[in-house]
């Protein structure tokens, strides 16, 4: 499967990248949700993985657009953010009109956990 | 209290706190993150890749649970009270715990009683509490000659829920946490005889606590002391 990972700190990302690789998928990874368009433009990413505190444009920002391609309506987005869940669900945008299916809290998600939120939101739009 | 411009009740000291903790999770994120990964790829430093990641994780919680009172106290989160088994709660606590006592070889134990009765409280905010709170219970018995175990426990009694941690039955009295209350944010930790660092997770944890119109306590349980709070049992779901 092709991930589409944008996540601003390089380090962090480091240990996403080869967390997901050892899982078997391919990622493509930016800094930025400007770039993340046009990187899903050349990748066709199955599942976008998504912080939304993003340097320039934030994460809401970069779902508003990406929702608005017909062809990436219905790629799952799955969060993976600093931003505390319960903030989150205060913002039920995200889920009725954004179409993320998965809220991961950063410092809460080991590696195995965001994994495995991949594998399962993948089992869930196959 | 002078409002920060975005609607919550931080004061500029507050904020700039909030700041700084929600600055260092990044850090010791990404040390706990590579550190699970190094554990697959270096078997040969197994034990010290354990350490780091124990280590790692702990403090991230310590400052997460210390981000979490700010963030609830500020109105910046807001309260989430739902009826909680303690037991469950205390068991996802134990085991939160396990990995970092396990690196000071100090056993934590939990007695939960066969009837102990859903609470009404946050569950983040408790489980944070009672994490902050067995970090310096841990602490303390890895410094101390005797290394008993810390014991998470919940019981009833006449005015409510009794949940907290036991780990000695000399060393914790009302007067030291008395004297923990007069020092608070003055001086160095209250707890001396107990532990000789900043002890940083009773301050968490009664901030946490707070939050929940609860205080730590000392308290007395099958013959050992430790510090807990009484938390009131939630009456819509006994009736379930």
């Amino acid at each position: 499967m092709h991930i589409l990972l944008i996540e601003p700190d390089r380090l962090e990302a480091r240990a996403y990248v080869t967390v997901l690789e050892r899982a078997g998928h391919t990622v493509a990874h930016t800094t930025m949700a400007q770039s993340a368009v046009h990187l899903a433009d050349e990748r066709m990413p199955d599942v976008v993985v998504l912080e939304l505190q993003l340097p320039g444009h934030n994460g809401v920002e970069f779902l508003y657009e990406f929702r608005s391609y017909p062809e990436w309506q219905d790629v799952p987005v799955l969060l993976h953010t600093f931003v505390p869940p319960r903030e989150l669900t205060q913002t039920p945008i995200l889920q009725t009109e954004l179409g993320v299916q998965r809220m991961l809290y950063k410092p809460a998600t080991t590696l195995v956990d965001l994994c495995s939120a991949v594998q399962a939101v993948m089992l869930a739009t196959s | 209290m002078r409002q920060v411009g975005d609607g919550t009740r931080l004061n500029s000291q507050e904020r700039l706190f909030l700041s700084l903790a929600e600055q260092l999770t990044r850090p010791l994120l990404t040390v706990s993150h590579l550190s699970e990964l190094a554990v697959a790829d270096d078997p040969a430093a197994l034990a010290h890749w354990q350490t780091v990641r124990a280590i790692a994780d702990s403090s991230l919680q310590l400052v997460e649970g210390y981000t979490l009172s700010l963030r609830v106290h500020g109105k910046v989160t807001p309260l989430n009270l739902e009826p909680i088994t303690i037991s469950a709660l205390l068991y996802d606590t134990a085991e939160l715990l396990a990995p970092f006592a396990r690196q000071y070889g100090v056993d934590v134990e939990l007695d939960t009683g066969p009837r102990a009765q859903p609470v009404l409280a946050d569950r983040a905010v408790l489980q944070a509490a009672f994490g902050s709170l067995g970090q310096v219970f841990v602490t303390a018995q890895a410094e101390s000659e005797e290394r008993l175990p810390v014991r998470l426990s919940a019981h009833r009694s006449r005015h409510g829920v009794v949940a907290g941690l036991y780990c000695s039955s000399t060393q914790l009295g009302v007067d030291s946490l008395r004297r923990a209350r007069a020092i608070q944010g003055q001086a160095r930790q209250p707890l001396q005889h107990l532990v000789g660092g900043p002890a940083a997770g009773v301050f968490v944890a009664d901030s946490l606590l707070q939050t929940l119109a609860a205080h730590l306590h000392v308290a007395r349980y099958h013959n050992l002391t430790g510090l807990a709070a009484t938390l009131q049992p939630s009456q819509q779901l006994h009736l379930v």
